[in-house]
């Protein structure tokens, strides 16, 4: 009866949408098709500069490159560590499975830039890890940082992108094992499967959805973000992010407006992909 | 003569501590239908699942074909089982669900295609294969379910309470379907139920059980008309039980009457329990009869009306096709073979 009424407790937060995200982004959609000096509208004019660049620009596609290929590295190496994770507490007999969850978020309480740059110095050539392997001989293991390879990968920031975001994997994998009905388990083994069997044609598929959202959630900050490339990757490395952070601080708000862009863009297709997976957004927490 | 396909002995299993199924001795000939029957927490399930090897017996074997199979996986053993809750595979089709058990045994795909489609005409579900799980009904999944057991040809067909969740048209027809489909394959079913006109309907043998041990072992009309202890008896069907005194053979006496009875067995003079089903229980003229009483209420049943006659403080229930008004006086009769004597309870 109230909905009516209800409905107006809506009108703040529209306002709030509207001011804070509907007029910013529009404003990026018409600064892409400018050419200013950051938001001097003054002497801005109109141009497709930041189109042609965007498909011209060696810069671009290397930064994509790189994004892509370290942020595909560190999601295949958080799936690799998130899911046994997921599934042995999925599995355990522990009686309070969520403090173990819990301590895999605790380390996201400190600040990420605190951590990553923390992992920086312990990653540095003058570190004590680097001292000490130097004295027993092992420094050839050591090119982890400042040494890049054609490919673009890059260990020092794949390392951190995993420590950040191996929670976002975890989480939801874990969330789906723990509803799979047991019995399903058994009606697999009671057709003749055994447990490796039963763990690929029952448990992995009844997962999939778990698995597709972390792997969004780790895939979709590791590629768009720019801290961790800029502390971990010595700041030679060019990622899409620390892209975009150069041309805001050359004033080139308009090539940094469109490459936000086609972010969003990306990010948004990617939660299409989530919402047709898992419909339900049972994964999402 | 039957052969003996699965023994239980002297099969324990206890959750902390307490015994939910203790010291069972059962075995199971082939192509029979037996069910075993009680009120949850009997043990029943807890019984199926150590066949079905998802739990090990804490001591005692289950033997089939003669061989001890404690520590066999399920996935090792010639049983498959019909969930409870039908556990069909959500991720998988109708035919990929059925398939499943033949996949693992690695039988050639056409051979696969063509079980799948006889299975599901058995189930009476032609043209269902491409179908979504999740599309179908409660009734139809369960037929799935049954299709992908037996698909298999197991030696032995558990069912876990299979049509607890149908309405009662579907699961009247479905216990006529389950029966028909057990002598057709020739495989052993057994059946777990609380429902006791299930077990009936269908069995060849009915174990009935309460707190984890056998009450009675026996065929439907066996454990009706010869129910051993006062829970068997109320438990199957309904009774009036009254106590009584087994004065010397053919002689019982209770309600302060003698009657003539055929039951053996007792000591002369020894206390026992009297069962009597309502409807052997016929109402005659008060004057001469051995039992009087005043009818206390009637129910209309349907098929028949449900009298309580009370007699001497002790209340009577009597099926009858005829009603007599409330407040009447009645007199009741009961023919001798239709007397049944227990053994009372030690409890």
């Amino acid at each position: 009866m109230n909905i009516k009424k209800l409905g107006r407790l809506v009108v703040p937060y529209l306002i709030w949408m509207c001011v804070l995200v509907g007029l910013p982004l529009i404003i990026m959609v018409v600064l892409t098709f400018l050419k200013s000096n950051a938001l001097d509208l003054s002497t801005a004019e109109f141009s497709f500069d930041s189109w042609r660049l965007l498909f011209s620009d060696l810069t671009v596609r290397t930064a994509l490159k790189n994004s892509v290929v370290n942020a595909g590295i560190a999601t295949i190496i958080c799936f690799i560590i998130g899911y046994p994770v997921a599934y042995i507490v999925a599995n355990s007999n522990f009686s309070n499975k969520l403090i173990i969850l819990v301590l895999t978020v605790i380390p996201m309480w400190s600040n990420s830039l605190l951590r990553n740059n923390a992992i920086a110095n312990l990653l540095s050539e003058r570190s004590i890890v680097n001292d000490v392997l130097n004295n027993i001989g092992l420094s050839f293991i050591w090119p982890i940082r400042g040494v890049f390879y054609d490919s673009g990968f890059s260990p020092a920031v794949v390392i951190g992108l995993v420590l950040t975001y191996l929670p976002f994997m975890i989480l939801p994998i874990y969330t789906v094992l723990e509803k799979i009905d047991k019995s399903l388990l058994e009606a697999s083994m009671d057709l003749g499967a055994n447990k490796v069997k039963t763990f690929f044609r029952v448990t992995f598929p009844l997962s999939i959805k778990g698995v597709t959202t972390g792997i969004i959630m780790v895939f979709l900050p590791s590629f768009s973000g720019f801290a961790i490339p800029k502390i971990l990757g010595s700041g030679n490395l060019v990622f899409i992010g620390t892209l975009i952070d150069s041309r805001f601080m050359n004033r080139n708000y308009n090539f940094g407006s469109l490459l936000s862009l086609v972010i969003l863009l990306i990010i948004f297709g990617s939660m299409a992909l989530i919402f047709k997976v898992d419909k339900e957004g049972e994964t999402l927490i | 003569m039957a052969k003996k396909l699965i023994e239980l002995r002297n099969v324990t299993k206890t959750y902390d501590g307490s015994a939910v199924v203790d010291n069972i001795n059962l075995y199971i000939n082939e192509n029979e239908f037996i069910t075993l029957l009680g009120p949850s927490g009997c043990g029943k399930t807890t019984t199926l699942r150590m066949i079905g090897g998802f739990e090990k017996p804490d001591s005692g074997e289950i033997i089939l074909n003669g061989e001890i199979v404690n520590e066999l996986p399920p996935y090792e053993r010639p049983i498959n089982t019909v969930f409870q809750r039908y556990a069909l595979f959500p991720h998988l089709n109708v035919f990929d669900n059925i398939a499943f058990g033949l996949k693992n045994q690695k039988v050639p795909k056409e051979e696969i295609a063509e079980r799948v489609e006889t299975a599901l005409k058995l189930v009476s579900l032609p043209n269902f294969a491409f179908r979504k799980v999740s599309n179908l009904s409660g009734g139809q999944q369960q037929r799935i379910a049954i299709a992908r057991a037996i698909v298999n040809r197991p030696k032995i067909l558990l069912l876990d309470e299979p049509l607890a969740a149908l309405d009662l048209k579907l699961r009247q027809n479905m216990q006529y379907e389950l029966k028909e489909m057990q002598r057709k394959l020739g495989i052993t079913f057994i059946y777990v139920t609380h429902d006791q006109e299930e077990a009936l309907t269908m069995s060849d043998t009915i174990v009935v059980m309460k707190d984890g041990v056998i009450q009675q072992i026996g065929t439907p009309t066996g454990i009706y008309n010869e129910p051993k202890n006062r829970f068997v008896a109320r438990f199957i069907g309904e009774s009036n039980i009254i106590e009584g005194i087994y004065v010397r053979q053919n002689l019982v006496s209770f309600m302060g009457v003698e009657f003539d009875c055929v039951d053996i067995g007792f000591e002369d003079g020894e206390k026992v329990d009297v069962v009597i089903r309502p409807e052997d229980l016929d109402l005659i003229d008060p004057k001469g009869a051995k039992l009087v009483g005043v009818v206390s209420s009637s129910i209309f049943k349907g098929v028949h009306f449900e009298l309580c006659v009370m007699v001497q403080e002790k209340e009577f229930v009597i099926h009858t096709y005829e009603n007599k008004p409330v407040g009447q006086t009645v007199g009741l009769r009961v023919d001798s073979y239709e007397i049944h004597l227990m053994k009372v309870d030690k409890e």
